[in-house]
């Protein structure tokens, strides 16, 4: 399949953006998990 | 931000991503595909000054709101997330120059502004890094980010428009209409909205994070 110039430019976007959504996923889970850790200490 | 938040913005930005390049035409009198870096530029100005004006607001809350830690701490970092996006703004903008003006760099009152306002929010981080005692540095800062109120409108929307520019005209220019073709304002509007959302949800992770980094030193503080 030819991706052509702009077909590359919109697939490194996306590759750019999803890695860094996942990585904000990623960060809300783990921010969770200290949150209720945190709450759980005296 | 909730799941199904995060990934129906997911999908926004991935659309508006495809649409900045395979959906919108080309604007007419841009040299070559130059246009297509609008899509991204517009929207990370606009962010900038959706992150200013929201750390005024914030400032506010914590000047008028019973001094709460949480609006302090929102209002700045509104300021850090708003210097990225200016920053991100003002570099896309320098690309498309390149192109469009043969330089990098012309002193344009529009690159000018938005470089008067990231010294005028940087000068916020150094006012907030040079004083020691928590109170007044929340105090000032958020008195420092009220003026920023009335000075970001100023740098974005008016000096740009009271002085002779080569920058195109904004999406809605100076008599109020809109004068870019439907399926271009489509993809700056969606781009806005998502980067927007995307600000929001930067803004809440970094506020949490510096809240349990507080909380976890003033445990230790106590232990």
């Amino acid at each position: 399949m030819e991706l052509g110039g702009n077909g590359w430019i919109v697939a490194v976007n996306l590759i750019i953006w999803t890695g860094l959504f996942l990585y904000l996923l990623r960060l809300g889970k783990r921010l969770r998990q200290s949150e209720a850790s945190l709450e759980k200490e005296p | 931000m909730k799941n199904a938040l995060a990934w129906l913005l997911w999908i926004w930005l991935s659309v508006v991503i495809v649409g900045a390049f395979k959906y919108a035409p080309l604007a007419k009198g841009f040299i070559g595909e130059s246009s297509r870096i609008l899509f991204f530029h517009v929207p990370m100005s606009w962010v900038s000054f959706v992150a200013f004006i929201a750390a005024g607001v914030w400032s506010l809350m914590f000047l008028f709101g019973g001094r709460k830690p949480k609006h302090d701490r929102a209002a700045a970092v509104a300021v850090q997330l708003g210097l990225v996006f200016g920053v991100l703004a003002t570099v896309t903008g320098s690309l498309w120059a390149r192109i469009m003006w043969g330089a990098y760099w012309n002193w344009d009152p529009r690159q000018t502004s938005i470089v008067v306002a990231l010294l005028f929010y940087g000068a916020y981080l150094a006012l907030r890094s040079s004083l020691e005692d928590a109170d007044s540095r929340a105090r000032l800062s958020a008195a420092y980010a009220v003026l920023g109120l009335a000075v970001a409108p100023f740098l974005f929307f008016i000096m740009p428009r009271i002085m002779f520019s080569l920058h195109p005209q904004s999406v809605i220019n100076a008599q109020g209409k809109i004068e870019v073709e439907s399926r271009m304002v489509q993809v700056l509007l969606a781009g806005s909205a998502g980067f927007t959302a995307l600000f929001f949800w930067l803004h809440n992770l970094q506020c949490r994070i510096e809240s349990l980094s507080e909380r976890k030193s003033a445990l230790r503080d106590r232990g």
